[in-house]
């Protein structure tokens, strides 16, 4: 945490906020959810309850509040109640390891964008993923309910057959950048794209960012299709399917454990937007702009260092969070817009079609780097 | 024991003793103690237990303190072999675990029960 | 030096009593979840060993895959959880019991014997930043240890399809009429 006292309580407070963030951010989705849906479907979405809807989730927290509080007679208890927490956990503990911006140097110490930096960022996110299995059972279980069981255990299935895929489409990156620390994936995306090959330099492609996605479309594609499986979006959300299985796993919550469900979802939702965002668009550094230059040029408007690097730790917050609002908006998108996948249609493209594919893009990944390194 | 010491550090002085380098903290033997515990509290449960399922838990609770000595013994002696012999048994550990949950299936699903007393006299 | 010796006993014990629940409880879901809660245990202790690629793999194929295929098993199978956890007779469990001390107390007895011996190899030091740990580890893997990978890559196809071949059931989507 730190050595001296503002250290540590200035990393407190990081903690903090980084889980506030996440927190808030839910209220700002589900908005954004139910106008961009009625955008989609030709209706208003909320326009009642604030300017332009905004405070209807606000309303809607307070009706949460105020539910009665039960669960059902035939429900185990300690796990009922339980499963709701484990649901929060792992997308607070995932989000907090990505970082959100440059480092800020203030005097002699450096602060990190994020809740805590780990030098095993991808392997740590991975993990805490697969731990999201745990609030699914747990809920199946704990509701006392055949049909609840039977939604908490194909949805966990499908959780973990897609884990691998997103795991493997990781792989590739992992072998190109040649680290598992995500600041380090980062800083090895900013300026223009110069491809290596076999000791030439090929620049006529420079009119595009060093992104990841140039260099991994394949593993772009896979990753991108397994975060909606891991987060139980649309298309794959036939666990939960509204209209189909009533709402699958979580058909006996009501009231604010609903909405911890749902923040468990939509924080998911918001650690694949920034993992897609950290490792295929380049994190928060802009597009064909290094971190020197743009060092460089807020150094023309301010004098003092600290304040300098506490500008361009601001401004590369605020690039990272466009990034993940696009794809935050390309996730409300597709749900509102493809028809869901059949179960056995799921798992087919799971296993028999992602797994391969993926497979396939580390073996061609090693290849081009053991070809692109001879020379 | 003051003999092995001094005979050790005069034959050998660059070899460093672990009873010298931490005096109150954590060393290795917390860490070869606290496996020798969850490997025992794993060899109960497969001796004590009747329920299959429970008792391939306590077989992955015995793999899983091993992989802590293990690992301990690889920090504790600064090299790294331990490690790699945690993935051997990681991966054996798992493969073994689906297997046998598969033979637990099957059986499950002809018999309609996983308490072993029902399969103590081997026939039909 | 205060926080380490503070964490290894609140893992320990965390870890410990995990472990208790495991082979006590009588209902075999929270015997599965407290062995989740064990593996995750043991992986916070890999990480106070500095094995921190090894923390995230135990997490990943333990706690994220294993657990969760011994949890779903169980839910399948809807138990009833036994009245008793432990076989009856009250001889024949002592005797299980005691056999079982008698192992802890020799294991225990023989670390604290022979642990004084052990000395560290001074000229091998383990880096403490993680990516060095993975790279030493893959360059072991790869070069003195590459038969036995091979061998776990067969191994891993064999229990693959073997797994699918034991529990496959006639009938389903996929089956042909």
């Amino acid at each position: 945490m730190g050595n001296s006292l503002t250290e540590i309580i200035i990393n407190s407070i990081k903690l903090i906020l980084v889980f506030l963030i996440m927190v808030q951010a839910v209220p700002v989705l589900v908005w954004l959810e139910r106008r961009g849906s009625a955008f989609i479907q030709n209706r208003f979405g909320p326009n009642r309850i604030g300017p332009l809807g905004l405070m209807q989730l606000l309303a809607d927290a307070v009706k949460f509040l105020f539910k009665e509080e039960f669960s059902p007679a035939k429900s185990v208890k300690f796990l009922y109640y339980a499963a709701p927490v484990v649901a929060l956990v792992p997308a607070t503990l995932a989000f907090a390891a990505i970082p959100l911006g440059a480092p800020v140097q203030w005097d002699q110490y450096v602060f990190h964008l994020q809740g805590y930096e780990i030098s095993v960022g991808i392997v740590f996110v991975l993990a805490v993923s697969s731990l999201a299995t745990y609030a699914i059972l747990l809920a199946g279980w704990g509701s006392g309910n055949k049909y609840a069981l039977l939604g908490a255990l194909r949805a966990s299935a499908q959780v973990i057959s897609y884990e691998l895929a997103l795991g493997l489409s990781i792989v590739g990156v992992i072998l190109l950048y040649g680290t598992f620390d995500f600041n380090e994936i980062i800083q090895a995306q900013q300026g223009p794209l110069i491809l290596h090959w076999m000791g030439h330099e090929i620049t006529f492609l420079s009119f595009l960012p060093n992104w990841g996605i140039f260099y991994q479309p394949l593993g772009m594609v896979i990753f991108f299709a397994s975060a909606f499986a891991e987060s139980n979006r649309l298309p794959f959300d036939l666990a939960e399917g509204e209209a189909e299985l009533v709402a699958g796993f979580h058909v006996e919550y009501g009231g604010f454990k609903m909405l911890l469900f749902f923040i468990g979802e939509y924080g998911h939702m918001l650690v694949s937007s920034a993992l897609i965002a950290t490792f295929f668009l380049g994190g928060y550094t802009i597009p064909w702009v290094s971190m020197a230059e743009l060092t460089q040029w807020v150094g023309t408007f301010i004098q003092t260092p600290n304040w300098i690097s506490l500008v361009t730790g601001l401004i590369t917050f605020a690039v990272m969070f466009a990034k993940i609002a696009v794809f935050l908006w390309i996730f409300i998108q597709v749900r509102w817009t493809l028809p869901r996948f059949r179960y056995d249609q799921l798992m087919d493209l799971g296993w028999k079609t992602m797994l391969p594919w993926a497979l396939f893009n580390t073996i061609l990944t090693a290849t081009v780097i053991y070809f692109a390194h001879l020379g | 024991m003051p003999n092995i010491d001094s005979a050790v550090s005069s034959a050998a002085p660059n070899m460093v003793l672990l009873t010298d380098t931490i005096p109150v903290g954590i060393g290795l033997t917390h860490y070869l103690v606290l496996s020798a515990i969850l490997f025992v509290l794993g060899m109960i449960g497969v001796l004590l237990r009747r329920n299959a399922i429970v008792m391939l838990m306590s077989i992955e609770l015995m793999l899983n303190a091993v992989n802590l000595s293990f690992v301990a013994f690889s920090h504790f002696l600064g090299l790294i072999d331990g490690q790699i012999m945690v993935f051997f048994v990681m991966t054996i550990a798992a493969a073994e675990a689906a297997v046998g949950l598969a033979i637990l299936v099957s059986i499950f699903k002809r018999y309609r029960e996983v308490n072993i007393r029902f399969f103590e006299h081997l026939r039909g | 030096m205060i926080t380490d010796v503070f964490l290894f006993w609140f893992l320990a014990i965390v870890t410990l009593a995990a472990g208790i629940t495991v082979v006590t409880v009588t209902n075999p879901i929270y015997s599965a979840l407290a062995l989740a809660m064990t593996m995750i245990g043991v992986s916070a202790l890999f990480v106070t060993l500095g094995a921190y690629f090894l923390a995230g793999v135990q997490i990943i194929v333990y706690a994220g895959a294993v657990t969760v295929l011994f949890v779903m098993v169980v839910m399948l199978f809807d138990l009833k959880y036994e009245v008793v956890a432990f076989s009856r007779g009250k001889v024949s469990g002592a005797l299980k019991l005691a056999s079982g001390a008698t192992l802890g107390g020799l294991l225990i007895g023989s670390i604290f014997l022979t642990v004084n011996g052990v000395t560290k190899a001074v000229s091998v030091g383990t880096s403490e930043k993680a990516g060095d740990t993975t790279k030493e580890l893959s360059r072991l893997l790869f070069t003195k240890y590459v038969f036995g990978f091979e061998a776990l890559g067969v191994l891993l196809l064999i229990i693959a399809v073997g797994a699918v071949a034991l529990a496959r059931s006639k009938g389903g989507t996929h089956a042909e009429h």
